[in-house]
């Protein structure tokens, strides 16, 4: 964690080179990183804390076909835009609205911490090009070449890190207020083929099962020092995976059994309760939607 | 160091930074694309691109499912399997946090057709509950994680077996080159998408793949290994179920 903060210190720093007077920019990049190392003193709760979150959210009455397909649209919107303004816009709205849902900055926080490995890592690969004269505004020696920072090079990188950040802000959004259960409903809905919508299905009830036979399994061999050395967790990972899938499979025959002896013909049917969408949602929906296409047109689209 | 030429102190420099990443990367996950990161031309194309693989998965398993009605059941639990797997942290020499990708497994374990379906699933689970790749880079994800990389895994696997290699040793290049590859190719649809100014897609993907080369070049190490003891586990304990499988795949073949 400490890592990602002086990453994002650094790609910052790259990103606004120039730009900005450097005591404010270094002042930017100074509390990026605090902030980022001090959320890192949490650990990691369980795996499957988001679906936790979603089953609590405030917003797990709205019609889950609504906040799946609108999150796709508005997604698909700040992926179109050529300015920085409607993706950030975007970013802000959601955000605020995870947080009116019930999710704790903290929470919320870690969350985006997640993928900013990929996204400061890329980041870097999109900021700095060789080149053998030191062109750009920030420039570095690098065997007989420099590695530089140019203008275009910062626009594109950070045209590209706001629109990741909208569109992340609106997943999260999603994952964050719909129980897994909404989204395959919606899916269902949508005309996904009835044997991908099955296996999703059981593959969502499957993973309780095995996340708690994994934590029994894993509490046991750490109670034994199974993990006291590295080559000595190597083994015993690989073989509390081994056990792992063949004590699932143990678990799907019965599941097997249980069905066939309840009439299971291979087909599965659910039972749904119907949350149809109100006039208000429906209202608020269109009128977000509405917000973020006159920010992209007002910045302008990219050519397609 | 003052005796140094410049070359040999930024030598010096650039394998400590390269060291020093290596060392405290702080989250090896596979690499997922993340949300809204390519263009939507790209995220379409790349969808369509892996709609024939999904297609013929669908079609076999429905067959399968039609002659076997428990093979949903196993599907499935493998399904959760792969996600699980890629869920939980693995030993990493660093103490930093690595997850497995759990393809390579999945693809010498149900072969390469399954694997397709079954990926696009998990990876849309891993999306959704743990923030890793999104819903417009799906496609592209299915691409380089559930199809590219499980084919290779798949080939490099059966290629093995055929020309007679150690058995561990085919397992544990099958697993890894499975990783390697899915690495190469997303990091070429990185650069595809965002090509250098002065270097054009090559020079891109170079940029692309030296950025993410101390997370992953460990990581396909260390998930080779593990697949191996994995294997030799299963067939230790898991002789019928693995048969059971056996059967899967060759119902989707």
């Amino acid at each position: 964690m400490i890592v990602t903060s002086l990453l994002t210190a650094s790609v910052v720093w790259c990103l606004f080179y120039g730009r900005l007077p450097s005591p404010a920019l270094g002042a930017l990049c100074a509390a990026l990183g605090i902030v980022l190392a001090l959320l890192g003193r949490h650990a990691h709760g369980g795996v499957l804390t988001v679906d936790q979150i979603a089953l609590k959210s405030r917003f797990g009455a709205v019609n889950a076909g609504l906040k799946t397909f609108g999150c796709v649209a508005l997604i698909l919107l700040a992926s179109l835009s050529r300015s920085v303004l409607a993706p950030s816009v975007l970013f802000l709205l959601m955000s605020l609205l995870t947080a009116a849902g019930g999710v704790r900055w903290h929470d919320y926080l870690r969350m985006l911490s997640l993928p900013a490995s990929f996204l400061l890592l890329s980041g870097l690969a999109l900021l700095f090009e060789w080149s053998a004269a030191p062109s750009g505004v920030l420039n570095l020696r690098f065997f007989g070449g420099w590695l530089t920072v140019t203008a275009a090079a910062q626009a594109k990188a950070a045209l590209v890190l706001a629109k990741a950040l909208g569109a992340v802000s609106c997943l999260y959004f999603l994952s964050l207020s719909t129980p897994m259960s909404g989204i395959i409903r919606a899916l269902r809905r949508a005309h996904v083929p009835a044997v991908v919508v099955e296996l999703m299905v059981l593959i969502y009830r499957y993973l309780f099962l095995l996340l708690e036979m994994h934590g029994a399994m894993r509490d046991a061999a750490e109670s034994r020092l199974g993990y006291s050395s590295f080559s000595l967790s190597v083994r015993t990972t690989g073989n509390l995976y081994a056990n792992l899938f063949v004590r699932s499979f143990q678990r799907a025959n019965a599941c097997f059994d249980a069905m066939e002896s309840r009439c299971y013909s291979g087909e599965i049917r659910f039972l749904e309760t119907e949350k149809p969408v109100t006039l208000p949602q429906g209202l608020a929906a269109a009128a977000l939607f509405l917000l973020i296409l006159a920010a992209v047109l007002s910045g302008g689209v990219l050519p397609v | 160091m003052s005796s140094w030429t410049k070359n040999e102190r930024q030598f010096v420099v650039f394998t400590a930074v390269f060291a020093g990443f290596i060392l405290a990367t702080p989250q090896a996950f596979a690499m997922h694309i993340m949300e809204g990161y390519l263009p939507v031309t790209h995220s379409i194309l790349w969808s369509v691109i892996s709609l024939p693989f999904l297609a013929a998965g669908i079609v076999s398993i429905r067959r399968t499912i039609r002659d076997r009605r428990k093979a949903l059941i196993l599907l499935a639990m493998s399904g959760a399997f792969v996600f699980v797997i890629s869920s939980l942290k693995i030993p990493s020499v660093t103490g930093s946090c690595s997850h497995m990708t759990g393809t390579g497994l999945a693809a010498i374990l149900f072969g390469p057709a399954a694997v397709s379906v079954l990926g696009i699933i998990v990876l849309l689970f891993q999306a959704i509950l743990l923030a890793h790749g999104g819903i417009t880079t799906l496609g592209a994800n299915t691409f380089s994680m559930a199809i590219a990389g499980p084919f290779l895994s798949w080939a490099v696997y059966l290629l093995c077996k055929k020309l007679g290699v150690n058995r561990k040793a085919g397992i544990f290049l099958a697993a890894m080159l499975g990783d390697l590859f899915t690495y190469c190719v997303t990091s070429l649809q990185l650069s595809l998408a965002y090509p250098s100014e002065s270097g054009g897609i090559a020079a891109s993907a170079v940029k692309f793949l030296g950025v993410f080369a101390p997370t992953q070049l460990p990581l396909a190490v260390i998930e080779g290994i593990l697949t191996v003891v994995m294997v030799i586990g299963m067939e230790t304990y898991a002789k019928p179920e693995l048969r059971e499988i056996g059967f899967l795949r060759e119902g989707v073949k």
